[in-house]
């Protein structure tokens, strides 16, 4: 079990020192590195890294504020009969998945770190992305954060309830999370808040409160106005559909088989998705951003090919991709 | 306030039942050209089924 935190926020990854780092480093099993070989690829991988932190985040910010516009205008545009409700489910089906994308990215302040000029780009980005799942941010950075903290704990991963023995339970699971007397999912995340106590995390569960607040009343309003139809197609379904879209390929399919795997190394797998790199948001070389948050989500897999000699030489099984 | 919304999230499953899938249900009907059973009213049949499926939901935690 390793002792030292693992990255979260994007420059995370760098702070700590390469000796001590390598210090805190389990080790695979049969890997019988020495302490010098260590460091030095420690340095080697960290240096590659660094080529591929940042980058062009605009898309994300145009995604994220283009795709959340779009997404309301379909309310007004099914209301008036102009788009049909099949094709509107759809679009707000990929809009509602794809929002976790762009918010993920400014749940590591990968759109502007804190304190910069544009901060509030990175914040608004977050905010808008996860509203159609109704997720708030601030819940979803934090609980994101201990997510990376503290990757496949069974007590500290918040999202370690997603585990599941095969692909088809994991599905069910993200389904059977989200009900009512289950302590899965946004239950399980809220549950976490309340024990934490600290100021964000208050604030995150009153921003869960209102947002959900606010979902139900829409959902009623238009509902007893004659556009229930509308408010399932638009919000309610979508939401449904991406939250386990979510839950699958960004919790369970990266991240399985959870026990036991929480070394630097081991918490993440690559594999290689049915569905391809994008349509699987990136998840196949999702173990680059465990080690390197900084790394954009458009530039993990490229990263990954860069990096892919030294991870072999850590023991990591590369045989996928 | 934030108590009363805290009280109202733990009904929420029956609130959700007559606030969302009663509409739902009877505009449904309408849409294909159904009314309720037993000569029910398709919002008095969508009321009768989405409070009573949210009620259950409410007392055993699940939906299905």
């Amino acid at each position: 079990m390793d002792t030292i935190r693992q990255p979260g926020y994007a420059d995370e990854a760098f702070t700590a020192d390469v000796e001590a780092e390598v210090a805190g480093l389990a080790l695979r099993g049969g890997n019988d590195l020495d302490k010098h070989t260590r460091v030095d690829l420690l340095k080697q991988e960290r240096a590659i890294a660094r080529e591929f932190h940042s980058g062009r985040m605009w898309p994300y910010v145009v995604a994220a504020w283009g795709g959340f516009a779009l997404w309301v205008s379909l309310f007004p545009l099914t209301m008036l009969g102009i788009v049909p409700l099949w094709l509107a489910c759809i679009v707000a089906c990929v809009l509602a998945t794809g929002g976790y994308v762009t918010s993920h990215e400014a749940m590591h302040s990968n759109i502007a770190r804190p304190n910069t000029k544009y901060r509030w780009v990175n914040e608004w980005v977050g905010k808008v992305s996860t509203i159609p799942i109704v997720f708030p941010f601030s819940m979803a950075r934090l609980m994101h954060l201990e997510h990376h903290y503290h990757c496949n704990d069974p007590e500290k991963d918040p999202d370690y309830t997603d585990e599941a023995p095969s692909a088809a339970w994991a599905w069910y699971k993200t389904w059977y999370n989200r009900q009512p007397g289950v302590d899965g999912s946004i239950h399980h995340y809220k549950r976490i808040l309340a024990g934490m106590g600290t100021p964000e995390a208050k604030k995150a569960l009153k921003d869960t409160l209102l947002l959900q607040l606010f979902f139900m009343a829409t959902l009623f309003t238009l509902a007893w106005n004659g556009y229930a139809l509308v408010a399932a197609a638009v919000w309610w379904l979508p939401r449904h559909v991406g939250l386990s879209y979510i839950r699958f390929y960004l919790s369970w399919a990266p991240h399985h088989p959870r026990e036991g795997n929480t070394s630097r190394y081991d918490t993440t797998r690559i594999f290689k998705s049915r569905l391809g790199h994008t349509m699987s948001m990136g998840m196949e070389t999702h173990l680059i951003h465990h080690l390197y948050p900084g790394i954009p989500n458009h530039r993990t897999k490229e990263a990954y090919f860069a990096l892919k000699p030294i991870l072999q030489k850590r023991g990591v099984d590369c045989s996928a991709l | 306030m934030e108590g009363a919304a805290k009280k109202l999230m733990a009904i929420m499953p029956f609130l959700f039942g007559i606030g969302f899938i009663a509409p739902l249900t009877a505009q449904l009907l309408e849409r294909f050209g159904h009314s309720g059973p037993f000569g029910l009213s398709a919002v008095a049949f969508g009321l009768l089924f989405g409070g009573t499926w949210g009620l259950v939901a409410n007392i055993r935690g699940r939906w299905l």
